[in-house]
């Protein structure tokens, strides 16, 4: 993990104080910088923006909330999507599963290739989301800040508040589980494969 | 997949300006609201006289309460779906339309996020008028009924009785039983009656776009027969014919009326919580059960749904010589075209 350099972590521990005391200035700065990392941090967990407004506010207003906690030993931004990750676990653990349909296929009229590039994107995005709203949540989170945003498993353990070992079982639970899922999937498996979460991913 | 093909990792959708404003608000108000209720500790010996109040409070909310919905003395957020709710606030009872959002506040009074309610306000006596919010727009009440609605920053005011004192950017208006008020016209206080003029904030006619092929602004009131597919040029021949506008029925005064338009109005910024809100409206109103159908099948048929073709059969099968049979059947042609190509 590394270390913040001294004069962020003094500037997020000032800035921390100041919006935990009230400073209504200070907690429009703090909601400024971190709005963009808490927002993805949980659009890549839920996969869109639909219901999106209401965790963003729930997210902050658990972290101004925490505040008086936040001691500076991570950044503030990291601080922050930890809270974001616990708040979009919540939201995803406590809803139903959205019903999807995986067989349709739409006809896409293509221009040129960026355009099929796109249009093909979206649809390994829908359908990787759909997939992953059929996992349990623990598993969904790991692998979505794991595999689909790239990070290390190391910072996940951080975000997630677990161990290493645990993410790691996650994302390999979830990927298991994902593969399974897309084994009648073409687009869908070599999506999965691509991101590193499919059988082709390295050991 | 070759290198050349990687699709790359899902991109980040970012949020609207307004979004964002709509969030940085709702944050600030539940901050406000959150401070406030701050008191200090009570003695514990008052559990025990509470304990019977609540078991007889929770007694005549089981048997005889608004709904079964619990009344809410602290600071609360409420936030309705698909189905509007209501919400009993010390004396004051909230009726919340669908797709809305307000924080109550013992001290503060309501914050109206978005969305609409009638707010019914017992009188005031020697206590702090009562005070709605919406955006740049505050409603201060003595004792009445009346409804706030919001749309992004503009508000619109109606008083069922009593009168209210509306505060906007630093104007002034009173507005009394009949009467209504919007933000759009802040020195204009509408003389005609409640009942014969349901206001609503529709969008002004350029401000929000229309996505649809056809191009068309959705319709606010009751509009003209729908001009069909084959009127609309813009609509792709590979794609269902979105350029159709529901037939609401002719008379837009009952409550249903205020869910149905503001349903219209998030066909934009919210598609699929449309579909769903106008499925919720087909089962509850007999009377917009038609429209709200048809309304959500076309909607579905615009985003190329799965379960496009099947709203439009039960339509059909529902309503046979419906307001919109003839685009619904039209819309059915196009699938089954379609279908027969495939």
């Amino acid at each position: 993990m590394r270390t913040a350099p001294a004069a962020v972590r003094e500037h997020d521990r000032d800035l921390a104080q100041r919006a935990a005391s009230g400073d209504r200035g200070a907690q429009r700065e703090l909601f400024t910088a971190q709005r963009g990392a808490v927002h993805h941090a949980l659009f890549r967990i839920l996969g869109n923006n639909r219901d999106i407004e209401d965790l963003v506010q729930d997210a902050f207003f658990e972290i101004f909330r925490a505040l008086p906690s936040f001691r500076g030993d991570s950044t503030l931004s990291r601080w922050c999507q930890t809270i974001a990750t616990r708040v979009a676990y919540l939201a995803i653990s406590r809803r139903r599963p959205m019903t999807v349909d995986l067989a349709l296929v739409e006809d896409t009229v293509v221009d040129d290739a960026d355009t099929e590039r796109q249009v093909m994107l979206r649809e390994a995005t829908r359908r990787l989301y759909a997939a992953l709203e059929r996992i349990e949540a623990k598993q969904r989170v790991a692998f979505a800040l794991a595999v689909v945003d790239g990070r290390s498993l190391a910072e996940v353990a951080e975000l997630t508040d677990s161990t290493v070992i645990a993410v790691k079982t996650r994302v390999w639970r979830a990927r298991k589980d994902l593969m399974k899922r897309a084994s009648k999937d073409a687009l869908l498996s070599s999506y999965l494969a691509e991101l590193g979460g499919g059988s082709h991913e390295r050991a | 997949m070759s290198e050349h093909d990687r699709l790359g990792p899902p991109p980040i959708e970012p949020l609207s300006d307004v979004a964002w404003s709509r969030i940085e608000r709702g944050l600030w108000s539940r901050m406000d609201a959150a401070t406030s209720v701050i008191e200090p500790r009570r003695p514990r010996r008052w559990i025990w006289l509470a304990a019977p109040a609540l078991a007889a409070a929770a007694a005549v909310l089981a048997f005889g309460g608004d709904g079964g919905r619990p009344a809410v003395e602290g600071t609360a957020r409420l936030v309705s779906g698909a189905a509007p709710t209501t919400l009993s606030y010390g004396d004051v009872h909230v009726a919340l339309d669908a797709e809305s959002a307000v924080v109550m506040d013992r001290m503060k009074g309501a914050v109206l996020e978005r969305g609409a309610a009638w707010f019914t306000v017992a009188p005031r006596g020697d206590r702090a008028a009562f005070v709605v919010t919406a955006g740049d727009t505050l409603v201060r009440v003595v004792g009445t009924k009346f409804r706030v609605t919001r749309s992004g920053e503009e508000a619109a005011v109606q008083v069922e009785h009593g009168t209210v004192e509306v505060q906007f950017r630093g104007a002034t208006a009173r507005v009394g039983a009949g009467e209504a008020w919007t933000s759009r016209q802040p020195t204009a206080v509408t003389a005609a009656r409640v009942a014969e003029s349901e206001i609503e904030l529709a969008p002004a006619p350029a401000a929000v776009p229309d996505r649809s092929p056809g191009g068309r602004a959705p319709a606010l009131t009751a509009p003209a027969r729908p001009s069909s597919v084959d009127r609309n040029p813009a609509v792709r021949p590979d794609r269902p014919p979105s350029g159709t506008r529901t037939v609401p029925p002719t008379s837009a005064r009952d409550a249903d009326a205020a869910t149905y338009h503001r349903l219209e109005q998030l066909e934009v910024r919210d598609p699929r919580a449309a579909i769903d809100g106008y499925l919720a409206l087909s089962r509850q109103s007999p009377r917009w059960a038609e429209p709200a159908l048809f309304a959500a099948a076309r909607l579905s048929a615009d985003r190329r749904e799965s379960r496009a073709r099947y709203l439009i059969e039960i339509y059909l099968t529902r309503f046979p010589s419906g307001a919109n049979v003839d685009d619904a059947r039209k819309l059915l042609d196009h699938y089954s075209s379609q279908g027969a190509h495939k």
